[in-house]
């Protein structure tokens, strides 16, 4: 992982850096917001670790300005303030997650370490069920045969194989698949479990998805035994 | 240069019109291969009649070039003679098929199969099981009977003719690879391969879409 560590204390930015650089990330330091915000805009990192109360300008302020350019990367405040309204004005301005001073480098390391399982292990990208193979990022559906997805498919199918002990309802898929903000109503739904369904059999799966127009829908496997 | 160019024209005519591979034979298949489309064609008129949908959107017929044929022959191992181009080899007459939708190959399939004109030998479905490189079609081997002699001297003769079944979109994918196959000089082949065979998927998947589509307008019937 690639971390941009803005702290103006240099004593603590020594030892921060020092810390995350045996656990063999690699640590870009600047030493206030202007700084900050001018490194997030020429370069890519994995996260963004900001101090609250800085020279020139504030933590929050940079995260605001880095957040308005579209700028996506996962940001932790480092501040020195236990005020429950100081997390808050951090979160809000656009940060993930903040750690209060003084606070213990095993734990802000763990907090990586927890960042670094969400984006590498927890977005698998192949997934088995059955005798099907779902390939998230070439968005491309395997069995006997092969097929693409579009987009809404790749996630749909995804969150079907993740919970295929469960029923789920139109609302759960709705919102996993296009979001709370899209115009997708149970009739779009059918349409997309339907091209699921026509997919899955045009590839020879034995796996099917169960459920009526207006759901609830289930993943099952209907070979005898797996054959992969 | 010029002589390449010459060879090269002379070739392409030959193939056009030089059928000697096929015999005393090979006057009888033109009129065989119209009869065979004359026939799909009627019973695709009388399908429409019935559902109101057509049946395939459009039908084509070739006799397979000399050169190709010889090519084949020699592939094979077998004689250049007309017994290997009619009888060994099943598709001097080739019929293809173009569907609008994957459920009408099917559907066509089970009309051919009891149709009381031809009778299905061989079947290959690389629909549902599409080639490694990505190539879908459904192929039929026929059988016919017919008013002229055949190649085991009897009469009526019996003739054999390929039908490709396809959608328009596999039709498409056949074409574009065949042109690129064989028309330039590919340096990364594996890579240009694998884009292809995710182009043929891609494809596969607007034909399903398509069809989901038609089936979800019937349920509001």
């Amino acid at each position: 992982m690639r971390v941009l560590l803005a702290e103006d204390e240099k004593e603590l930015s020594r030892v921060l850096c020092a810390a995350m650089q045996s656990k063999g990330y690699e640590v870009i330091p600047v030493y206030n917001g202007v700084e900050a915000v001018k490194k997030a805009e020429d370069e890519i990192f994995d996260a963004m670790l900001f101090d609250v109360m800085m020279p020139v300008m504030t933590g929050i302020e940079a995260v605001q300005e880095i957040r308005a350019a579209g700028n996506q990367t996962y940001i932790i405040m480092l501040t020195a303030m236990s005020e429950v309204d100081d997390k808050v004005t951090g979160l809000d301005a656009g940060a993930d997650d903040y750690v209060t001073k003084p606070f213990s480098l095993k734990e802000l390391l763990a907090r990586l370490r927890s960042l670094e399982r969400r984006n590498e292990k927890y977005t698998e990208d192949t997934l088995d069920f059955g005798d099907i193979t779902l390939k998230n990022t070439e968005q491309r559906l395997e069995s006997y045969n092969s097929i693409s997805l579009s987009v809404e498919e790749t996630k749909l199918l995804n969150i079907l194989i993740l919970n295929s002990q469960k029923k789920l309802d139109n609302k759960a898929l709705i919102e996993h698949t296009w979001g709370k903000n899209e115009k997708i109503d149970t009739e779009m739904l059918w349409i997309y479990i339907s091209y699921l369904r026509q997919k899955l059999q045009s590839v020879n799966a034995h796996v099917g998805i169960c459920g009526n127009k207006g759901g609830p829908y289930q993943l099952i496997n209907n070979s005898e035994e797996d054959p992969k | 240069m010029f002589s390449l160019c010459i060879k090269g024209i002379k070739l392409v005519t030959e193939g056009l019109n030089n059928m000697e591979i096929y015999g005393a034979y090979g006057n009888y298949l033109p009129e065989i291969k119209d009869e065979i489309m004359h026939k799909i064609d009627e019973l695709s008129q009388k399908v429409e009649k019935q559902d109101g949908e057509k049946l395939y959107e459009h039908l084509i017929g070739r006799i397979k070039y000399e050169d190709s044929m010889i090519e084949k022959c020699q592939r094979k191992g077998l004689d250049l003679t007309p017994k290997s181009a009619l009888n060994d080899c099943k598709d001097a007459i080739g019929i293809r098929i173009v569907c609008n939708f994957i459920d009408d190959i099917y559907k066509l399939v089970g009309f051919l199969k009891i149709q009381d004109w031809c009778v299905v030998v061989k079947e290959k479905d690389y629909v549902s099981k599409s080639k490694p490189n990505g190539y879908r079609s459904y192929h039929l081997i026929i059988k016919v009977s017919c008013p002229y002699p055949d190649i085991n001297g009897r009469i009526p003769g019996n003739y054999y003719a390929e039908i490709q079944l396809r959608t328009i979109a596999m039709d498409s994918w056949a074409s574009l690879e065949h042109e690129l196959k064989y028309k330039h000089n590919i340096k990364n082949p594996e890579q240009i391969g694998n884009e292809l065979k995710r182009c043929a998927d891609q494809l596969a998947s607007c034909d399903v879409q398509m069809q989901t589509i038609r089936q979800v307008i019937h349920e509001y019937d």
